[in-house]
């Protein structure tokens, strides 16, 4: 029994994290290549674009909460880290309630039956089913930092949590982009 | 809970009491109950009626997957590091190893191995009914619909084969030790991967229940969108396959690319694991899309979506475009693989290093770069324009230049070799045979003319068992020949396996040589019955099935026997140079008794050139 010689524990991970990261990017790419292909350039009139606007504003501001919650961990400040967290989770909570009253005026306007509300609820849908994924790792972060787990030697999963989130951000803002504005 | 093994000091779980398959199974159909009850009470509270199948199936299985993962074994190795706590290892002896959520690559190899054999062998039976219907004209045992129930269940079951046998038993045993690695990249996504599978047994077994589905492993709407609930089981079973895959690959990618031993430079990377990469890579970017296809038509039939609906502006064809997106490149998932088998065994057996490595390495990743532009040659019969069918049928035909480079590679090494005709050996001819049967034929399928002709006949039929099964499930078998040893540390019995290899290559070609014949003649695919002209063919057709099927007795029986009884293999029955020869058969727990360094071309046979690997520091490895 011999230790073999492998990159370290960091790399590897970031670099799996990374790939899995691609291989999610590409089912977004199909879905919004659904939209394109299914109602070209047209959209409903009903469609809530200040809404929108508005559920972007939240999820960037909770990159932000969880980016300052990340930079407070790097200096060993544990109840930065949960703050930064907790806002964090707040605002995906928020960003989904919201979610919800829009499909529910939604569905009057242009529902599952018509080609955009196909493509609308199936695209809005998958991207809130990875921010309820996204919400899971951070309360699991959240429940580690407080029972004084996540140090030096776990810093890895702070740091995976948050490029997960902010990948969750970045494809919403492509989505916001595809359904909202084009 | 924790127990400890005597001796090693290292908590452990899983040596006593119910194993941790069955408490799976337990926690799954707890956890299915809990999400079935949730959904007729969120429909309640909605004023809808409490039940309705599918609603509750789908989010019964979301619940009764997370409860099977758990009871398999991830909360003690894995769940309760997510809530802070300390986790304990899986590491039972024996038989025990094998039924729960055991991290050994060797171990997970060896699971993924038995169980797709197992499937292989059910989806195989299947196709003896088939062709027990096919055998006369009109209704010989189950007449039209239980034949297209039989053939989609049998078309799946072959097609998930196909893609998860190799990778998931080589590519998880042989791979890391090519590389020289002591294990995967991540042990636990390995376990995750392969314990999917489970689940898809029980939702095919369970779609039988409520009517099966009859689209074929395809899936088409519209018929997939108002079929019976059956059809929702497929759905789900393939997503969670895809799942499977998309974690498999993330482990399989970055262990190729980030633990390849000291000195194992690109050029010197074996060409099985060059296989394994790729196929990796191609399953991680395509296998999205067909999630994405099936998630439509799971929306359609649930919430009476517009996607395929034309009535409401649905676009049935985009299925099509999307379910092929994924799963052109998915047929060189099942043959990629394959080819590598092919590739490492040439070599050893003709005793010459492998001709052209780097032009067969190219040709592996040109054949993965065309797939992605090729998916519309399945659709020459749909109105997607001529021009577009033109585009399709050029890119088309341009994949037969890497595949031939790759073939070129194959017939180069055998080339004025001193064939050393060992099971694996013949089992790797074939291969050689088969597969330029199959491409050629497939030359007509890409023709857009000759494709409006042949499509949906037995052509198709004859063509794609000539390249999935040809090299494919022959790649399976030449691998589980030459592995074997390593595998068990015991050799297959030589004589049964010429049985087996005699039997399986002719009544292959016996059966699936007519049908191309079959084909021209108009017989069509997924029908139960023909016009009578082609009864004696068919009849023929379906002796020859029977015969090829009786050849996996043979397998079996081998392979039964020689696991317990065989001779032992040592470290290196067949004189090859590559990384999993160079440790015990079995290799320990780590791989290696020492540090493998790798030091020269993997495949000089016959030339004075350096050893491809040393292990330094041995203890005294030879068991
Ligand atoms: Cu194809």
């Amino acid at each position: 029994m011999t230790a073999h010689a492998h990159p370290g524990y960091r790399e590897l991970h970031r670099y799996g994290l990374w790939l899995f990261i691609a291989s999610e990017a590409f089912l977004f790419a199909v879905l919004l290549a659904v939209r394109f292909f299914f109602t070209g350039l047209d959209r409903p009139e009903a469609l809530n674009v200040p809404l929108g606007v508005v559920l972007t504003i939240i999820l960037l501001a909770s990159s932000y909460t969880l980016h300052r919650g990340e930079k407070a961990a790097e200096v060993g400040d544990q109840a930065g880290l949960r703050l930064g967290l907790l806002l964090t989770m707040g605002l995906g909570v928020v960003f989904l309630v919201i979610v919800g009253f829009e499909w529910a005026a939604g569905f009057v306007e242009f529902p599952a039956s018509t080609p955009y509300g196909a493509v609308f609820y199936l695209i809005t849908g998958a991207h809130a089913l990875h921010l309820l994924s996204g919400l899971l790792v951070l309360a699991s972060l959240y429940i580690q930092a407080g029972r004084g787990v996540l140090d030096e030697g776990n810093r890895w999963k702070v740091e995976a949590g948050a490029l997960y989130w902010h990948f969750v951000d970045v494809i919403w803002l492509s989505v916001f982009t595809t359904l909202y504005l084009l | 809970m924790a127990t400890t093994i005597s001796g090693t000091g290292t908590p452990t779980i899983g040596s006593r009491g119910l194993p941790f398959a069955f408490r799976g199974l337990l926690w799954g159909a707890i956890g299915f109950l809990a999400g079935a009850l949730l959904t007729a009470g969120v429909r309640v509270l909605l004023g809808y009626p409490a039940f309705a199948l599918e609603p509750v199936v789908v989010i019964g299985y979301v619940f009764g997957l997370s409860g099977w993962f758990l009871g398999v074994g991830v909360w003690e190795t894995w769940a309760r590091g997510w809530l802070g706590r300390e986790t304990v290892a899986y590491k039972p002896d024996g038989w025990r190893r094998y039924f729960g959520f055991h991290q050994d690559h060797k171990v997970i190899g060896i699971q993924y191995g038995v169980t797709f054999i197992a499937l292989f062998l059910i989806a195989g039976l299947l196709a003896m009914f088939m062709r027990a219907e096919l055998m006369e004209t009109g209704r010989t045992i189950f007449g039209p619909a239980g034949y297209n129930r039989v053939m989609s269940l049998h078309g799946l079951m072959m097609v998930l084969v196909a893609v998860t046998a190799v990778p998931g038993a080589f590519g998880n045993y042989v791979m890391p030790l090519q590389i020289g690695a002591e294990d995967m990249a991540f042990p636990r996504l390995n376990a995750l991967s392969y314990w999917f599978w489970p689940p898809v047994a029980i939702l095919l077994l369970a779609s039988q229940f409520v009517g099966g589905w009859d689209t074929g492993w395809t899936g088409y709407v519209p018929l997939a969108v108002v079929n019976r609930p059956g059809q929702l089981f497929y759905a789900l079973a393939f997503i969670t396959a895809g799942l499977s895959s998309v974690v498999a690959a993330v482990n399989f990618v970055t262990t190729v690319v980030k633990m390849r031993a000291p000195g194992m430079t690109w050029r010197r990377v074996p060409i099985f694991t060059w296989a394994i990469l790729f196929t990796g890579i191609l399953s991680l970017l395509f296998t999205q899309a067909v999630a994405v296809a099936l998630a439509m038509t799971i929306f359609d039939r649930i919430v009476g979506g517009a996607f395929f609906d034309p009535v409401l502006g649905g676009l049935p064809v985009l299925y099509q475009h999307i379910f092929w997106f994924y799963s052109h490149p998915a047929v060189y998932v099942m043959v990629l693989p394959s080819l590598g088998v092919l590739l490492e065994i040439l070599p050893v057996f003709s005793r010459k290093p492998l001709f052209g490595y780097k032009w067969a390495v190219g040709g592996i990743i040109g054949i993965s770069a065309l797939s992605a532009v090729v998916w519309a040659h399945h659709m020459f019969t749909t109105d997607i324009g001529v021009t577009t069918k033109i585009g399709f049928m050029l890119t088309t035909e341009a994949i037969s230049v890497p595949t031939g480079l790759v073939f070129l590679s194959a017939v180069g090494t055998i080339w004025r070799g001193k064939l050393w005709l060992k099971t694996p050996m013949l089992f790797a001819l074939a291969i050689v045979f088969n597969f330029l049967i199959g491409g050629v034929t497939g030359v007509f399928l890409s023709d857009v003319p000759a494709d409006v002709q042949l499509q949906d006949t037995f052509w198709v039929v004859a063509h794609f068992h000539y390249t999935i099964v040809g090299a494919g499930i022959f790649g399976l078998f030449a691998g589980i020949y030459y592995w074997f040893p390593k595998m068990t540390g015991r050799m297959l019995d030589e004589r049964l396996g010429k049985i087996h290899f005699w039997m399986m290559f002719l009544g292959f070609n016996l059966t699936f040589l007519p049908m191309f014949w079959l084909g021209l003649n108009g017989m069509n695919r997924r029908i139960a019955d023909y016009q009578p002209s082609l009864e004696g063919v068919n009849t023929f057709v379906s002796l020859a099935g029977f015969f090829l099927g009786a050849s996996f007795l043979f397998f079996i029986w081998n392979a039964v026997v020689s696991w317990r009884r065989g001779a032992p293999a040592g470290d290196n029955p067949w004189g090859a140079r590559t990384l999993e020869w160079l440790t015990t058969s079995p290799p320990p727990e780590l791989n290696f008794d020492g540090e493998p360094e790798v030091t020269g071309d993997p495949y000089g046979y016959g030339t004075d050139g350096p050893a491809h690997a040393i292990v330094r520091g041995e203890t005294g490895g030879e068991g």
